[in-house]
């Protein structure tokens, strides 16, 4: 469906470009490896107040290892509000909660348009689920807040080829980026949480390098695997130890209900570590 | 597959071995499902339609998708809104109507008109009675399809009206370019003939001939209007016969099972 | 209409369903025991003119529909590959087309009265189709030949309002829609275009019944809540209200050999997924203490405007026995493993759904 009243892109599938690596990586053949600790998370830049004109507003940008120059995810999140309801809206005892999280059209390597699709409004599901649990709010009857999130740039490689990679692996590290940034602005706006949450994510991968064998990984770049098993996002209150949004996905045997477990707890030490950036960014903004 | 049409003139017979008057097999339940104030299932041939009947309860929020607001609003009477639902797998190619779309804003506004007209809406100020239709399975005649289970489902629901709203479909045998003066009327249209011959929907109200909906969307000369408009409220009244049945059938049913009390006047009603 | 909606209870009838739930055992409103599903009335193969239909009815009243239909479609990419002259020289691409993609799945959701691009629609079909194409195994079995590929709809209906959360009615109408779903029986060879027997009755199930060696079902997704210490699965609309926590598990289960019923079976874990529980929407109560109607004074009259915002926090911390309170935060890790645990059990809710679900007349 075409959106008339926009000037579109070109209809249809138009193959992305594949740029050539400026290093003196072959890029045939050559595939990223993981070169991190499997227990720590990629370096983010976290700022909050980038806009001025929203009541509270975040910046966040994941580096993408291995590349100079290069960067991936870049969020950016404006929240507006609390303010009143609209006058035909029921009563409600709590703050009514809209999260939208918005893929810019050039942010994926398959263009985005400009109307929500499913996968962005799951997303904003999910984020809705994670804020609702932080968020105190039955100190806002009678009020709403707008949180949107428009994502700049996606968490995918350009280098990689078309069937490579998978983007539905690549929708858990969006939202765990989703999570910290809409914490990070709702702080900024001044809007009383119980803690701050941060997502994280975890995966099982299966690499040809070991054999086959599977092992546990926290941040993952899905290019940089043969085949992610099985992934978690999780949004947690490290203060209160709890989750308030989980998102498993993959194909497990029941038989390994540890394997489960584990991943969720890796992504609770993801979720810990971005919590860190989260904390510190705000501290600096307080002082 | 264009219509081989001349074969009726040979042995007055139609594609699916009808005459020209004959109904399809009509299949009609009430009550279909335990939860809604009303509810219906109806089979006109291979058209299968769902009815679920809600209220005439309090205007909710609900107000995402349906139309249609005759009958006074929520004042004096209550809102008739109906939502039609056409699913994806219902025709032979899949096809996706989306719920702006307009032939489904026409049908529902069509058949939120008849109803609002029949029912005694009056009676509940500052209610909705909202109708969702589903179609489960289309081969023509949808619009009289549509309209007799949403008859069956306010029955159901106990919502007064003044008499079963019943429609039925008429055609005529040859196609409007071939302009044949001494074409036959036909009686409820499927699938097949109604893409090639000019056809209309017609709803009564009960056995009288008092008309409640037209639709005609195709060419047709003046002079065979009559005939088809004429075969075609015949047919509701062999329709509203048949819904009748089903209605007393279930009341029968549920009076004999304990689940409703006899009530007055129900005396005269033979029981067996 | 998400998990959302609004439940028309007083703080008092939620102190009330949430305290009779979290009592050991818990007393669930509707009499059930804690693992115990709705009643359910099923069929399938409702719908002549679909290559797969069912129909379940909750004994509450709410009805879903599914219908499947199939079309064949062109695997784009493919033709590249093949080459007519060297139809069985394969090398190239072979792997990459060996495994199905996940967009020959499509899977709508419709519900009345709740517009098509709602969030909660969409929210309710990612769920379902996640577990359908988690392993990718469900998709390949949609492969023709390396050039063509069945394309599935799924049609997913509501016929009554939603009354409950329609997550699990919607997935096991979904599963017994694919169980019945059959495909054409292929006659051509090789990648030459599909060539189909025109026999409805030779069409062979999408899910073999009788497979020698293993059967694999469509995944089932599961609600499952926790209020206090219980866990209580597939909740009715008014204890979902008062959840703690619920969750969403799609698992998947495979019998190895055939013969003794449940005996090899195994389950798969495909998803979970939090659903946010409405009982973060609901009114709170007030205590009598709190309460100036029962003579208790406002806070901040006593105390000075300084002190009035740490003393009104501290009120609004404690928890009065009770007095509903929405909760806040989310919910332990502890206690969504045990959840997800609960439904992985082995001989537990899911292979009793999944043996009531074969008792389904297959037609």
């Amino acid at each position: 469906m075409a959106d008339r009243r926009r000037i579109n892109g070109p209809p249809g599938a138009t193959a992305p470009p594949i740029y050539e690596d400026d290093s003196n990586q072959e890029s045939s053949g050559f595939k990223a490896t993981r070169t991190r600790q499997p227990n720590t998370i990629r370096r983010m830049y976290l700022k909050t107040g980038v806009t001025p004109s929203a009541s509270g507003s975040a910046y966040l940008e994941v580096e993408m290892p291995g590349k100079s120059g290069a960067s991936g995810l870049k969020l950016s999140c404006t929240v507006h509000g609390p303010r009143s309801l609209p006058r035909s809206s029921p009563f409600s005892p709590h703050i009514i909660l809209s999260s939208h999280v918005k893929f810019a059209p050039f942010a994926t390597k398959q263009r985005r348009g400009y109307l929500r699709d499913p996968t962005e409004r799951d997303l904003g599901t999910h984020l809705e689920a994670a804020l609702r649990g932080a968020i105190i709010a039955d100190r806002w009857p009678k009020s709403g807040v707008d949180i949107i999130i428009s994502v700049i740039e996606g968490d995918q490689d350009r280098g990689t080829a078309k069937n490579q990679a998978d983007d539905s692996w690549e929708d858990m590290n969006v939202l765990s980026g989703c999570i910290t940034v809409a914490s990070a602005a709702l702080a900024d706006a001044g809007i009383d949480c119980v803690d701050t949450v941060a997502g994280g994510v975890a995966a099982l991968v299966r690499d040809g390098s070991d054999n086959g064998k599977t092992k546990i990984v926290i941040d993952p770049i899905p290019s940089e695997h043969d085949k992610i098993e099985a992934a978690c996002c999780v949004a947690y209150l490290p203060s209160r130890d709890e989750i308030t949004n989980l998102w498993f996905k993959g194909d497990l045997p029941s038989k390994e209900a540890g394997l489960y477990q584990e991943l969720v707890e890796q992504g609770i030490l993801a979720s810990k570590q971005a919590n860190r950036v989260l904390v510190e960014c705000l501290g600096e903004t307080v002082g | 597959m264009p219509l081989d049409t001349s074969a009726y003139s040979l042995a007055l017979l139609r594609v699916d071995g009808r005459r020209w008057n004959e109904l399809r097999r009509v299949h009609a339940q009430i009550r279909t499902q335990a939860a809604a104030d009303g509810s219906s299932y109806l089979e006109m041939g291979h058209t299968k339609v769902m009815c679920v009947v809600t209220g005439p309860s309090e205007p909710g929020a609900r107000r995402g998708g349906t139309t249609g607001g005759a009958g006074g609003g929520g004042n004096n009477a209550a809102e008739v809104s109906v939502t039609v639902v056409v699913a994806g797998f219902s025709s032979v190619d899949r096809k996706r109507r989306g719920r702006g779309d307009k032939r489904n804003l026409e049908l529902q506004s069509t058949i939120s008109n008849a109803l609002a007209a029949s029912l005694h809406t009056h009676l509940y100020p500052h209610s909705t009675i909202s109708i969702s239709l589903h179609v489960l399975s289309q081969d023509g005649s949808l619009l009289a399809a549509l309209i007799n289970a949403a008859t069956l489902a306010c029955v159901d629901a106990g919502i007064p009206m003044t008499d079963y709203v019943v429609a039925c479909t008429a055609g005529s045998t040859s196609t409007y370019a071939a302009n044949d003066e001494d074409a036959d009327p036909l009686l409820d249209l499927n699938h097949q003939e109604e893409q090639e011959l000019p056809s209309l929907t017609v709803a009564t109200l009960g056995a009288t001939d008092r008309v409640a909906v037209l639709v005609c969307e195709s060419r047709v000369q003046a002079s065979r209007l009559e005939g088809m408009l004429a075969v075609g409220v015949d047919g509701c009244k062999q329709v509203r016969e048949i819904l009748d049945r089903v209605v007393r059938d279930k009341g029968r049913k549920m009076v004999s099972e304990g689940t409703v009390e006899r009530g007055i006047g129900l005396e005269s009603m033979d029981l067996d | 209409m998400a998990s959302t909606q609004h439940v028309l209870l007083s703080p008092a009838e939620l102190a009330y369903i949430h305290a009779s739930l979290s009592l050991s055992p818990p007393i669930r409103p509707d009499g059930r025991t804690p693992t115990q599903f709705r009643p359910l009335v099923a069929e399938t193969d409702i719908l002549p003119g679909t290559n797969g239909s069912a129909r379940i009815c909750f004994a509450d009243g709410t009805e879903a529909i599914v219908g499947v239909k199939a079309e064949v479609e062109r695997t784009p990419g493919a033709d590249a590959v093949y080459d007519p002259d060297h139809a069985y020289d394969t090398n190239a691409g072979e792997t990459a087309l060996e495994a199905g993609q996940s967009d020959w799945v499509e899977l709508s959701v419709e519900i009345p009265g709740v517009r098509d691009d709602d969030s909660g629609v969409a929210f309710l079909s990612a769920v379902l189709s996640e577990a359908l194409l988690a392993d990718g195994a469900f998709s390949a079995r949609l492969r023709i030949n390396r050039r063509f590929h069945w394309k599935l709809y799924l049609d997913i209906l509501l016929i009554s309002p939603p009354l409950s959360y329609p997550l699990p009615l919607l997935s096991l109408t979904t599963h017994l829609a694919l169980l019945s779903t059959r495909l054409p029986r292929l006659k051509s060879e090789g990648d030459e275009d599909p060539f189909f027997d025109d026999d409805w009755a030779a069409a062979p199930h999408l899910f073999p019944r009788h497979d020698t060696t293993t059967t694999s079902r469509p995944p089932i997704t599961l609600l499952v809540m926790a209020a206090g210490r219980n866990i209580v699965f597939d909740p009715s609309r008014e204890e979902l209200a008062v959840a703690d926590v619920a969750l969403a598990v799609s698992v998947v289960a495979t019998t190895a050999g055939t013969g003794k019923k449940g005996g090899g079976r195994s389950l798969r874990l495909l998803s979970v997924r939090t659903i946010d529980p409405p009982s973060r929407l609901t009114p709170p109560g007030v205590a009598n203490e709190a309460n100036s109607a029962y003579g208790a004074k406002a806070a901040g009259l006593v105390a000075g405007q300084g002190q009035r915002q740490p003393e009104a926090r501290a009120a609004e911390a404690e928890r009065v026995e009770g007095v509903w309170r929405a909760p806040r935060g989310g919910s332990k890790a502890g206690v969504l493993a045990a959840l997800v645990g609960k439904v992985l059990e082995e001989g537990g809710v899911v292979d009793e759904v999944l043996e009531a679900l074969e008792g389904v007349d297959l037609g």
